[in-house]
């Protein structure tokens, strides 16, 4: 029995104990493959549950990612619209740009001439001759005003209004700031979601390797007759969870891929209705990164869950 | 090699398998044990592979106590002990060869290593054109012999038959036996639990009658015992 004490871990210092662990493990590796193959239908099954699991706040979080960037490309809009006295000429608004753009709190000035103002009219209308519908330009001059961060808007908004020359100063940043409220509160519905959906992700693995676990109860009886450990009777089951677990996660990511590709187009087509340039973008490699092995460790942690229990209760 | 010490063992609902068993196997012996059916035989060989832990006494195995070894070291010790089952306790989704190769794999064995002994072992016991069929395909002898090859196939020092002759026709019984001398003469301690007594007695090996849970006799090996080498 010395030699059995002496053997007693797994792991050898030696080489060749090494080699042995390794060849091991590679035989637990292949037999989790092997017996996922075995079973193609009820495999893929699993695989597929886990997907639709996972693609859900994946798909979220990339609709978060663009509609976040949506806001950014209007965040230009973030400007206060300053509305000139008619009347003034092009010296008077000059002065009165370079006045304002002394302002520490302001980050440029943009003077919008009233046939710029007809121009860019015409062509959001779609109508090219608005200015000669109009005989007379009515547009008054407007001055784009970025302020340097948005907390003293309401400052600015103020002073801009006293000075001399300006009529009125409009600025519509309700719906921005609706739209930024929105996204926070859908990140955090993906963060929950995404919580929720991970730990689904584990029970589902779970299960499925608790039942595995049960149809195959005559070979794990039989290894532990011939000499097998724990642990290596533990192993392909650990695998077969981190293989679930992995290829529920790719495969979500190419259905959220393929949901893109098929948005393409719609998208495209939409954006050309608000003569913007707005294409969709996919998930980040370390979002992908994130999902898979994140998904992988939801598989491994499923099953390590479900396999000492269910072992132990085969032994006694 | 193996010691019985006041050996008891009493299932849970009060079955005593076991009551009080008392030998001891020298290294490289071979044994019967013989009984009739429900006397124990199948309960005692399990307790030396620590199938089963005894309620009282001790087991002792190369001269240290097993019955309390911790259930970590248990496969090391299983790994040093061949068991042939009654009901053969084959892989039947797994190829013959798989089924011999589960031990080296177990303990690490290099493909090439298992793939040379696996080959010798079903050589030995005459299954070499069947490594790549599955045991519901076999017969039962040969079923038995694949669960042998198994058996011996991580050159275990101990060799435990549960009646593996309980189904063959007295020619295969006779081969079988046969092997399990010539694995006797290679140095290996071997224990058969058998109630074919003409065979039992032919071979005119050492004997232990096991009866409601004790040993009632123990019969020396008598003189001219057959030897394995002889039948070849």
């Amino acid at each position: 029995m010395a030699r059995v004490r002496r053997s007693g871990r797994e792991v050898q210092a030696s080489s060749a104990g090494l080699r042995a662990w390794a060849r091991r493990h590679a035989f637990s590796l292949f037999s989790s493959l092997g017996n996922l193959s075995r079973h193609p239908l009820g495999s893929l099954m699993t695989v597929g549950v886990l997907a639709f699991a996972l693609a859900l706040p994946l798909a979220l979080q990339v609709a978060l990612v663009n509609l976040e960037r949506i806001g950014q490309q209007w965040e230009r809009l973030d400007t206060l619209s300053v509305f000139l006295d008619t009347g003034l000429v092009a010296a008077d608004v000059d002065r009165l740009v370079s006045r304002v753009s002394s302002w520490p709190e302001v980050s440029t000035v943009d003077p919008i001439s009233p046939e710029q103002g007809m121009a860019e009219l015409s062509q959001q209308l779609g109508l090219t001759e608005v200015a000669d519908l109009v005989a007379d330009n009515p547009l008054p001059w407007v001055l784009e005003v970025s302020p340097r961060s948005t907390a003293g808007r309401g400052a600015l908004l103020m002073r801009l209004d006293q000075e001399a020359g300006v009529a009125n100063v409009i600025v519509d940043l309700q719906w921005l700031e609706r739209l930024d409220a929105m996204t926070e509160l859908l990140a955090q519905f993906v963060w929950l979601l995404g919580a929720l959906l991970a730990l689904g992700v584990a029970v589902i693995v779970g299960n499925t390797i608790r039942l595995d676990i049960q149809n195959r109860r005559e070979e794990i009886e039989v290894m532990a007759l011939v000499g097998a450990t724990a642990a290596f009777i533990r192993r392909p089951f650990l695998y077969t969870g981190l293989w679930y677990g992995l290829l529920g996660g790719l495969l979500a990511w190419a259905m959220v891929q393929g949901g893109l590709l098929i948005l393409t187009g719609p998208v495209e087509e939409l954006s050309r209705t608000y003569a913007e340039r707005f294409d969709l973008v996919g998930p980040v490699p370390e979002v992908i990164f994130v999902l898979v092995a994140g998904s992988g460790l939801l598989g491994v942690i499923g099953s390590w869950l479900v396999v000492g229990r269910s072992l132990a209760a085969m032994d006694s | 090699m193996i010691t019985f010490e006041h050996v008891g063992k009493r299932y849970p609902g009060g079955i005593q398998a076991v009551s009080d068993v008392n030998f001891h196997l020298e290294r490289g012996e071979l044994a019967f044990l013989t009984g009739h059916s429900g006397a124990g035989k199948s309960t005692l060989l399990r307790l030396i592979a620590l199938l089963e832990r005894p309620s009282r006494g001790q087991v002792l195995f190369d001269g240290r106590n097993v019955s309390k070894l911790a259930r970590r070291h248990i496969p090391y010790l299983r790994r040093r002990i061949g068991v042939i089952f009654q009901d053969h306790r084959l892989l039947t989704d797994k190829r013959v060869f798989d089924n011999v190769a589960l031990p080296l794999l177990i303990a690490g064995v290099s493909f090439g290593e298992i793939q040379r002994r696996v080959r010798a072992a079903l050589d030995k016991v005459g299954l070499l054109d069947k490594e790549a069929m599955y045991p519901p395909m076999l017969s039962g002898g040969e079923q038995q012999r694949v669960g042998i090859a198994r058996a011996i196939i991580g050159r275990p020092p101990v060799l435990l038959a549960d009646e593996p002759t309980g189904n063959l026709d007295p020619v295969l019984s006779e081969q079988l036996m046969n092997t399990f001398l010539q694995l006797n003469e290679t140095g290996v301690t071997v224990l058969i639990a058998s109630h074919d007594l003409d065979l039992v007695r032919r071979l005119r090996r050492r004997v232990l009658v096991l009866a409601n849970g004790e040993i009632i006799d123990d019969v020396a090996a008598g003189p001219g015992s057959t030897s394995g080498a002889r039948d070849g």
